[in-house]
Order: C-alpha cells, then structure tokens, then sequence
C-alpha cells in the first residue's frame, strides 16, 4: 500500500506540544551535528588544501608533487590496492569453495580457522604475523636455526604487507561471498550436470556468474581496504614501503602548516579514490543479484572432486590455507601462558603455562587502562550512534518522500563515502582551536574527539542495517497499533521499539567489536593521557623485539579481545541470534 | 451505520478509487469483492481512517468521521497477516488497546479473559507468544483483540488470503458464527468469490476504483449487471453468436447476437428429461475432470465449445467422445 502523504499543516495539527518541541530538538540536533562534526571539518580541510593566503591555490598539490616520500606512498598504495584485491580474490574464493561448494575433508574445522580474521583483526592480527613472521618471530627464529644464513629481515616491505593483508581481508568474502554462494540453487546445478556439463564447466558457467555481482562488491571493498592500508604497512611495511595512510599520520604528526597541509592534500586524494570506488560499487549493486527463480529453491550439496590428483592438491592448498590462518592464533594463545623468558626465546614449555600474563594485566593500571580506554569508548560509541541512528531512521521512515527525510539520511551516510583518516584529519584540523558551534572549546587532546571520531565511522553500517530493519518491518504493526487507539510515540515505544530492539543490539555489538581494537581513527584523535588499546598493541608490537612483558601484554590483550569478539558473534550470528542481522 | 458517500482517493495522479458510495447496514456483513488493485482495500482504509480521502465522506451512524485520525475512531481492524505484536504474549495483544484507555488492571483482566473465552482461546494460550500459536489461533487472537475494545464496526482486510485451502473453510465457517454470536457490523475484504458468496450478507463487487455492482450475494451471481461482474463470479462460458442465433430460433426468444452472451455452467444440462423451452443441441465430450462432488465437462457442438458440470450422482460418467444431448434454458443467459 503506498504511502499518503498528510500534510504538514494536519500533522501538526495532530500533534501535541510537547510532541512538536521534541521534534524540534531533535532536528536542532541532528543538523549541529552533521554540520558541526561533518561538513564544516570536511569545508575546512578542503580550504586548506585549496585555498592558501585567503585565495584559490594549487600549492598544496605541488608541494606533493615535489615531495617524493608522499608521492611514493601514493604510488605504494596504487600498487597494493590492486595486487590485494587479486590475491585476496583469489584465496577469499577459494575459501568460499572449499567451505562451501566442494566436499573436502575436515571443511568444518576448516571453516573455523578460515574464520579466525572475524574475531581477530586489524593491529592485533598485525601483531601476531609479526610474531611468527617478523625478524626474531616464531618461525623466522626456527628457520634460522636450519638456514644460519637466511635474511632474517626477510618479513618487511611489499610483500610482507601483502601477505598479512591477504589473510586479514577475507572476512568479507566469508560473510557476503559465502551467503551468495548459499543462493545458488542446486537445481540449476543438477540440471547443467544432466546435460552432460563438467564439474568445471559447471563451476564457471553456472555457479561463479552467480557469485559475480558479490564477488565485484568485495573486491571492490578490498581495493579500499588496500588503498586505506594503515596499520600492516606501518608494522611491516618497513622505511621503504610506506603508504599513503601512514604517510598522512606522519605529516599530521608534524607541526608545520606546509606539513599538514600536505597531510590534507593526500586524505583529498584519498577520499576521491573511495568516492569513485564507492560510485562503481553502487552502480554494481544497482545491477541487482541474481535470484534464484525456482519456486522451491534447493540447498547446495558439496562436490566431490572427481579427478584424484585435484583432489588431494585442493586438500593440501586447503590444509595450507588452514595452517597459516591458524598458526597466529594459537601460538598467541600459547604464548599469553608462558612466562617472559620463553617469550624472548619464541620456546614453548607447557610446564612453565600459568595465568601469569592476565593476572599481571589486573595489577597495573597502564596495562588495564588501555583496555578500559577502549571498552568505555567503544561502548559509548555504540549507544551513541544506535540512538542517533533509531531515532533518525524513524524519522526517515516517516517521512520518506519529503526533503527533510532525504537530507538526514544523505547526511548521516555521508562518512561512507570519506576515509577514517579524512576524517580524523578534519576533525583534527578544524577543532585545533576553538569554533563557536562546538562551544567555543578546543577539542584537540581532549576525551571528546575520538568518541566523536567512533561516532561518524560507525554511523554508514549503521544507518544501512537499521534503515533495512526499519524498512522491512511490517507496516500493519503500526497501523493496527494505531487502529487500537495508540498515538505516534506510544507505538513506536511499544512496539516499533521492542520489535526492532534485538537488531539494534546486534548492531550495537557488532559496532563495539569494531571499536574495541580501532587503530586507524585513534591513532589520530586519542588523547595522549588515555590511549587506547589500538594505540597500545601498536606500541608494544613496535617494541617486540625488546620488551618480553610487552609482547605477553599483547598476547593478552588478543586473547581477550578474541574472547570478546567471539562471544559477540555468537550472540549475533549465531544460535538464537540468526534473525537479528539480515543483510 | 456506515456511510461512504462520494468518496475519492488519489495517489499522487493515480485516481485509486473513484466516486465511491456505499450504505452498510447495522450489523450487517458486508463484503467489497475484487481483483487485486480494484480500490477494495483503500476502501476499507479509508473506512479505518489510514487513508484520508481527497473528496467525499465518511460517516458513522450519521457522524462525519472522515477527518477524525484512525486512533479516535473505534473502529476494530483484523489485518491480512492479522498483524499481531510478536514481542507481546497473546494477553497483551489482546490487552493492548484497554492498555491504552488506561483502563484499570482488574477490569482489564476480565474483558480480555472473557474476550479470549468468546473466540475458543484457553487461559494457558494467553500466557503463549503468538509466534507459537498455529494459523488458526492468531486469527482468532487478532479478532479478539479487534473486538475487546467494543467498537461499533470491525474490518476484516482479507484475513484467511493466507491460510492453506482446509483451514480456510474451516475458519470462514467460525468467522461467519462469530459474527452472528457478536451481532457486530463487519466489513469484509477478499478477492475469493466463494469466500465473499459464503459469508456475506451483501456484496459490492470492485474493478479499477469503481463499483460495479451492490447486491446480495444471489443477485450478484444470477443477475450480475456487467460483464465484468459475470466474468469475475463463477466460471462461466461465453457463447458464440450462431450459438445464440440458435438458441433463439429453437426457443422463439429474441437475442441480439453481436451482443456478449453467458451461461453458467451449472446451467447447461446434459442428457437430461427434455423441459420445454430449452434449447437442445446434439454434442461430444471433448475432456472430463472429476471433482470428486461433481464432474466437470468440456463439450463442442457446431464448432461451440462449452464446459458444464455435472452432479456426481453415480448414474452418468461420461467418457471422451460420448454423444450427448445438451440442453439450454434462454432465461439463464446473460446478455451484455
């Protein structure tokens, strides 16, 4: 039934005093933030870029022009985009057909340890490659002890870069990649075998061209990700392959004004790749999924790979794949047991295992601070943004066809279209000094800023679920609860609420996993006196090498943050909590 | 009781029902009939106050309502997926518009007992989430908690539309005693002629925002007044015009036969005792399909096909290419 439009005069009409002057707040609200914390950042570090001295210039450009780090970093970041996006294509398929498509041998032990990066990721991945990988990691150590001669640098620049990357950014394809190829009605497979198709014609033609439109979204997704690259190429990229992210964070760093000037400059670029990403995705998923248009579409059964010898090379690859998503995890849960000494040497002892590390974390407040830090922020972020979010998506829904709809929602999913650190960097640029529409207070350094931070970079996802909460709930609830004599905000209290509430909170947790081990924004807007965890790992991954209670405070901090996040999956995807999230 | 006079309703420049009036009877059980997109729907809604109508009124027991927002109307709605709140128990459904009015705990408590006892809803099923309740049960929840608040009038917008074939009957059947138990003026939405004949005191059949026609439910089936009307209810065949020229010089009855002309398929007998009056014409079974209750025919005579049922009585069976004798009454045809 399509919506009528009651005119402004009746709805006022229809509404009590008191109901106008919430909406009124509310409004005031809305627009004070989207100005205050979005456009106006954004406008000032684009008239920094572009404007020098009061009028229209280009010296910003040709400062980075001639600045051959930030042009190296640029030209870094055109080269690992694309190369992740291949290589994380390549593995991230074959994961969806080994789980999936193919009948292999132990896929659901399989299935968990290719799930890994989904409860762990970000900084404390980092961290765990380069404790088996990096000069004095696990498995560098137990190669040179066979090949004395061996680079023992071997894991730094491009290709460690790449390899980490690679493995942390498979997530997507294991939630949008596999849930496509969950679509795939068998019938349409059982019918191409019945007209004498080959497993691998029927693999190409039938099944992967149902996989392409999501296939083209995560890989465009990847190529972001390579472009925004941040904590990998500053832990393992080393002095030669740094890119554009981490270079915005030294220039930020800098006090010069040419410095963050150029700093703005890069986020610029930064922002206009993403935004015509951003454009061919949208165009893409314009284009529509494939449906399935059987009336009784059949669940996939798993292939069983015909010819032998593919068989066991897939096998293999399969068992590889698992070993090195694996071998991360469990030697830093191993090692969050052992003592410092046998941390420094990278030597297992199961008889020195104690609950050591974790207790030490309770006793000293720098070490539990950070994790605290983060759990306060992240939590509040998530409320924050999930009321703001509500209430916005209700006034959407209610209003979807006026202007006043549009722009709140064009306005909240504006951060979709900018990196973190564009904006991060805004908002560093325009609250270094005071700004009458933030009260006059300066917002650098203090607690403020990165949870303002927290609440842009969450507001896109979750506008996108709640709108589709919002958009896919039964309008006859409404209507009936208003047929029984209910008005506007008893409804929405009583039922829209309590309806939508378990998706609000999945989102909610999803938002708080998130959060909890952000390194990109904090590292940016944190306040020096309160780092968070983000912050935290990286520095002590930083000094890996030196300090053995510093790489035990890390282990640590995984393995709670991998406890966290774990628990939080489970209570939204898993059993019970399958209908909270519907993408 | 209820009045719809002149009513209008338009979607941007789609004009969804046109010049709209209806009269409905004190409890009467009135049904708006139609294929999907005939208007019968926003009628209803428009009646329940979701839609505010661009011209034309609304009124109740002579009270212009058209104006008045759904919340103040006291009318009783039971939606198409009945539209329970499946965070609530069955008792705070039902509960939910007394909840409301602020009507006081104990009272409260004895209407929606005493509601839920008068729909066949046990005490241990009010504890239940509607979630667990079978089809049945949450159309009876739905029209309990429609019903607790005493309203003048309830709607009903096509709420068996869901249900497998069984249940369907079974629950047109209590729906129909319900009514008469609760004496309460009822408007009735559906796109099923059986469903709308059934249970209906009175019918206004819809197509593309218009009534067509407003009848019991004989008249509209017997003496449909459009063609529209005739083609929508029953299965019916169309007969050609050498047919009628036929019918007409077998009977002595003046046809025009560019005319569109119907019978209905209960209404052409085969091999039956010869009545006079009837036009009779020499034919052969083409197809058969058994009902089980009755048999449906397909015959062809000089190049007319027909189809015809015939009651299962166990003393005719006939088979693909039988001869037979096919009889016409010229008052059961329908001329448009």
């Amino acid at each position: 039934m399509q919506a009528v439009k009651i005119p402004l005069k009746t709805r006022l009409k229809r509404m009590t005093p008191g109901q106008i002057a919430l909406t009124c707040v509310m409004g005031a609200v809305f627009i004070w933030f989207i100005f205050a914390c979005m456009i106006l950042p954004i406008l000032n570090l684009l008239r920094n870029v572009f404007f020098d001295g009061g009028s229209l210039s280009l010296v910003s450009f040709q400062k980075l022009f001639k600045s051959s780090k930030a042009m190296k970093s640029l030209r870094n970041s055109f080269i690992l985009a694309p190369t992740l996006s291949l290589t994380v294509g390549l593995v991230g398929i074959s994961l969806v057909l080994i789980t999936e498509y193919f009948d292999i041998k132990g896929s659901k032990v399989l299935r968990l340890g290719y799930m890994t990066t989904l409860i762990y990721g970000g900084v404390t991945l980092v961290s765990g490659y380069k404790f088996v990988y990096s000069n004095n990691g696990v498995l560098t150590t137990f190669l040179a002890s066979i090949f004395p001669n061996m680079d023992k640098n071997w894991f730094t620049g491009y290709w460690a870069v790449l390899f980490t990357m690679t493995f942390s950014c498979t997530s997507n394809h294991m939630i949008f990649l596999r849930n496509a190829m969950r679509s795939v009605d068998f019938q349409t497979v059982e019918a191409a075998r019945n007209m004498g198709a080959s497993q691998w014609y029927i693999l190409r033609r039938v099944v992967l061209p149902v996989l392409l439109p999501s296939l083209f979204a995560v890989t465009i997704l990847t190529f972001i990700t390579g472009l925004c690259a941040m904590s990998a190429p500053l832990m393992v990229g080393g002095t030669n392959f740094q890119t554009i992210n981490p270079m915005i964070k030294q220039f930020a760093d800098m006090t010069t004004t040419s410095a963050k000037s150029l700093a703005a400059t890069l986020s610029l670029i930064l922002g206009i790749s993403t935004m015509i990403l951003l454009a061919i995705m949208t165009a893409i998923e314009r284009r529509g999924h494939y449906m399935s248009v059987s009336k009784v579409k059949t669940k996939i059964v798993k292939q069983k790979i015909n010819n032998p010898v593919v068989s066991v090379l897939v096998h293999i690859y399969a068992y590889v794949l698992f070993i090195i998503y694996v071998i991360p995890v469990v030697l830093i849960v191993l090692f969050s047991l052992s003592d410092s000494s046998h941390i420094s040497t990278r030597q297992l002892d199961f008889s020195t295992f104690s609950l050591q590390n974790y207790a030490s974390l309770l006793q000293k407040t720098s070490s539990y601070r950070p994790f605290l830090v983060s759990i306060c922020y992240s939590a509040l972020a998530a409320v924050i943004v999930g009321l703001l979010v509500v209430v916005a998506c209700r006034f959407i829904q209610k209003h979807r066809n006026s202007a006043s709809g549009t722009a709140l929602e064009y306005g909240l999913m504006l951060p979709w279209l900018l990196p973190s650190t564009m904006i991060a960097l805004s908002l560093i640029m325009n609250y270094s000094q005071p700004r009458w529409y933030m009260f006059n207070r300066t917002l650098v350094a203090t607690l403020v800023l990165l949870l303002i931070g927290y609440v842009i970079i969450k507001l896109p996802f979750t506008m996108r679920m709640t709108k589709a909460a919002f958009f896919g709930l039964d309008d006859a609830l409404e209507d009936a609860s208003k047929n029984l004599g209910a008005g506007e905000f008893y409804t929405f209290r009583r039922v829209i609420f309590p309806v939508l509430l378990p998706t609000v909170m999945a989102i909610a947790a999803l938002n708080f996993n998130g959060l909890l081990t952000d390194y990109d924004m904090s590292a940016f807007l944190y306040s020096p006196a309160y780092p968070t965890l983000g912050v935290k790992i990286k520095s002590l991954t930083d000094e890996m090498g030196n300090s053995s209670d510093g790489v035990a405070l890390t282990f640590v901090y995984a393995v709670l943050m991998m406890i966290i996040s774990a628990i939080v999956l489970y209570l939204v995807y898993g059993r019970g909590g399958r209908d909270n999230i519907k993408e | 009781m209820i009045q719809l006079n002149g009513i209008e309703v338009r979607f941007g420049d789609f004009t969804a029902l046109k010049n709209i009036n209806i009269h409905v009877k004190e409890g009467q059980f009135y049904t708006f009939l139609g294929p999907s997109g005939c208007g019968k729907t926003t009628t209803l809604r428009t009646i329940t106050g979701f839609i505010e109508p661009a011209a034309g009124t609304v009124k109740v027991k002579g009270k212009d309502i058209t104006h008045l927002p759904v919340e103040k109307r006291n009318i009783g709605m039971v939606f198409q997926n009945y539209a329970l709140f499946p965070t609530m128990s069955v008792y705070e459904n039902i509960a939910f518009g007394l909840r409301v009015k602020k009507v006081n705990k104990t009272e409260m408590d004895q209407r929606v007992k005493e509601m839920a006892a008068k729909v066949d809803l046990t005490e241990q099923q009010l504890a239940r989430k509607v979630a667990e309740l079978s089809g049945g049960q949450q159309q009876r929840v739905a029209i309990a908690r429609a019903l607790v608040n005493n309203p003048e009038i309830i709607c009903l917008d096509e709420p068996l539309s869901n249900l497998d074939a069984k249940l369907r009957v079974q629950l047109r059947e209590e729906l129909k005693e319900m009514q008469a138990k609760f004496g309460i003026t009822t408007v009735y939405v559906t796109h099923d002629q059986e469903e709308a004949l059934t249970l209906s005191d009175c019918i206004a059949v819809f197509n593309k925002g218009f009534i067509e026609q407003i009848g019991t439910p004989n008249e509209i089936y017997s003496q449909s007044k459009t063609e529209f009307v005739c083609n929508f209810i029953g299965d019916i065949n169309r007969l050609s015009p050498s047919t009628v020229s036929q019918i007409a010089a077998q009977t002595g009855r003046q046809f025009n036969p560019e005319a569109s002309t119907y019978v209905r398929l209960e209404r052409i007998h085969v091999n039956s005792t010869r009545d006079e009056g009837r036009a009779i014409f020499q034919g052969k079974v083409t197809g058969n399909e058994y009902f089980g209750l009755y048999i449906k025919y397909q015959l062809e005579f000089e190049g007319q096909t027909l189809k015809c049922i015939d009651k299962n009585d166990g003393r005719q069976y006939l088979r693909k290419g039988d001869t037979v004798e096919i009889s016409i009454d010229p008052s059961d045809l329908m001329v448009y």
